[in-house]
């Protein structure tokens, strides 16, 4: 009955009018291309606005007297920076991860806070977003691990002795299933909250101050979605960290 | 949302996508520009320091400077003194001497008016004593007898301490 209740209000919410339908693209054997389109459609948004954000912030950059935008990306820049090299204590190697943490902080960062804005969701409240960055993660520690190590990479998996090999490559397969869970939850969990919050009180309340809950509410949102960011970059940095460094 | 289909791929692409984006248009011009303003400080960083230290060397050269200056006028001071001192000596000296002289010449004008003033006695004590003689005698006698016999007189009289 709740979830019946859950999607009356979705649906009372669904502004845009976004369509419930899979776009469906054709099929490939037995894989039939399907897209949710309210996830496609969030994402474009958070991918024109970080586009714009990003132009916006580097264009007219000065040197020494830059404006907020610039002092803005120029502190997630420096922060990303600080935690790669942290973690990767080769500056080349660091250099080359850079640029890919910042893509995951910003971009996650941006979807996060997109779905608290009324009428949108996140772009990460589907696990299908989650599940494509943590195997992205996935692939690139694999391909950093192979590209710095080579043999040493697969031959840590026998590592201590032999038959710890399962142990070894369940650990790698459950760093993905981690990452795009616990991202995916939070940001889910965030927004079904607020729409149980509006579910609950009927609008006359908004009138005599039960707006308050669900600004509460989306005020620890921002919270999480900051913090969520922040572990997803930062454990996907630890990650390939851990297979580029030598001592290992 | 929790079926898996397509939109886990066109999600991936979406991230690749955005990630070559990013590359290109912010971290490119951001990294030269913290870049460039990394060097930037570290020129000025460089120059302030070469600077400090021409400031140093230049504190150091006008301390030297002042030093001697001081040395030379504490020298000019001395020799000053000294001639000062010298001078001093000389016009004691000169006073003393003036001072010598003056006693030199009131003595001898003390010693000349004595023996005039003696002289002076003498004659008139000779010409008393040929009046004396005179009356005593009760002749006259030749000047050239008379001058004899003062002159007798006075001799032995000028033995005297007188």
């Amino acid at each position: 009955m709740a979830k019946v209740e859950l999607h009356e209000i979705e649906e009372r919410l669904n502004f845009w009018g976004f369509p419930h339908e899979h776009w469906h693209l054709g099929t490939i054997g037995n894989f039939p291309l399907d897209l949710n389109p309210r996830t496609i459609i969030v994402t474009w948004i958070t991918m024109i606005l970080v586009a714009l954000f990003a132009v916006a912030a580097t264009r007219n950059m000065d040197m020494k007297r830059p404006n907020k935008l610039q002092v803005m990306i120029e502190m997630i820049y420096d922060f990303v920076k600080g935690l790669v090299h942290d973690q990767i204590h080769d500056p080349v190697k660091a250099m080359s991860f850079l640029g890919i943490a910042l893509t995951y902080f910003i971009f996650i960062l941006f979807s996060n806070l997109l779905g608290l804005v009324p009428t949108l969701t996140s772009p990460t409240a589907d696990l299908n977003t989650t599940v494509g960055l943590a195997i992205c993660t996935f692939i690139l520690f694999q391909y950093y691990g192979i590209r710095y190590r080579g043999g040493k990479h697969f031959k840590h998996y026998l590592e201590p002795y032999w038959f710890f090999l399962p142990i070894n490559i369940v650990e790698d397969l459950s760093k993905p299933v981690t990452l795009s869970f616990r991202l995916y939850g939070n940001i889910y969990a965030g927004e079904v909250l607020i729409l149980v919050i509006l579910g609950l009180l009927p609008v006359v309340v908004d009138f005599a101050g039960g707006f308050i809950v669900p600004v509460v509410w989306l005020a620890y949102s921002i919270f999480v979605g900051c913090i969520q960011a922040f572990i997803f970059t930062m454990l996907s940095i630890v990650y390939v960290g851990q297979k580029v460094a030598e001592d290992h | 949302m929790l079926e898996f289909n397509a939109t886990l791929l066109a999600q991936i692409f979406h991230f690749v996508v955005l990630l070559i984006f990013l590359r290109v248009v912010a971290y490119k011009p951001i990294a030269r520009l913290l870049k460039e303003r990394q060097d930037y400080i570290a020129n000025n960083v460089a120059a302030a320091e070469e600077e400090r230290a021409q400031a140093e060397k230049l504190k150091q050269q006008y301390l030297a400077d002042l030093q001697k200056a001081r040395e030379e006028a504490q020298g000019i001071l001395a020799q000053a003194t000294r001639a000062a001192e010298l001078q001093a000596q000389d016009i004691i000296a000169a006073a003393k001497e003036e001072a010598n002289r003056v006693k030199e010449s009131a003595l001898a004008d003390i010693q000349r008016e004595r023996e005039k003033a003696v002289r002076e006695l003498r004659e008139q004590v000779a010409a008393l004593s040929v009046l004396v003689a005179g009356k005593i005698i009760g002749r006259t006698i030749t000047p050239e007898i008379q001058s004899q016999l003062v002159y007798d007189f006075i001799k032995e009289a000028g033995d005297l301490p007188c």
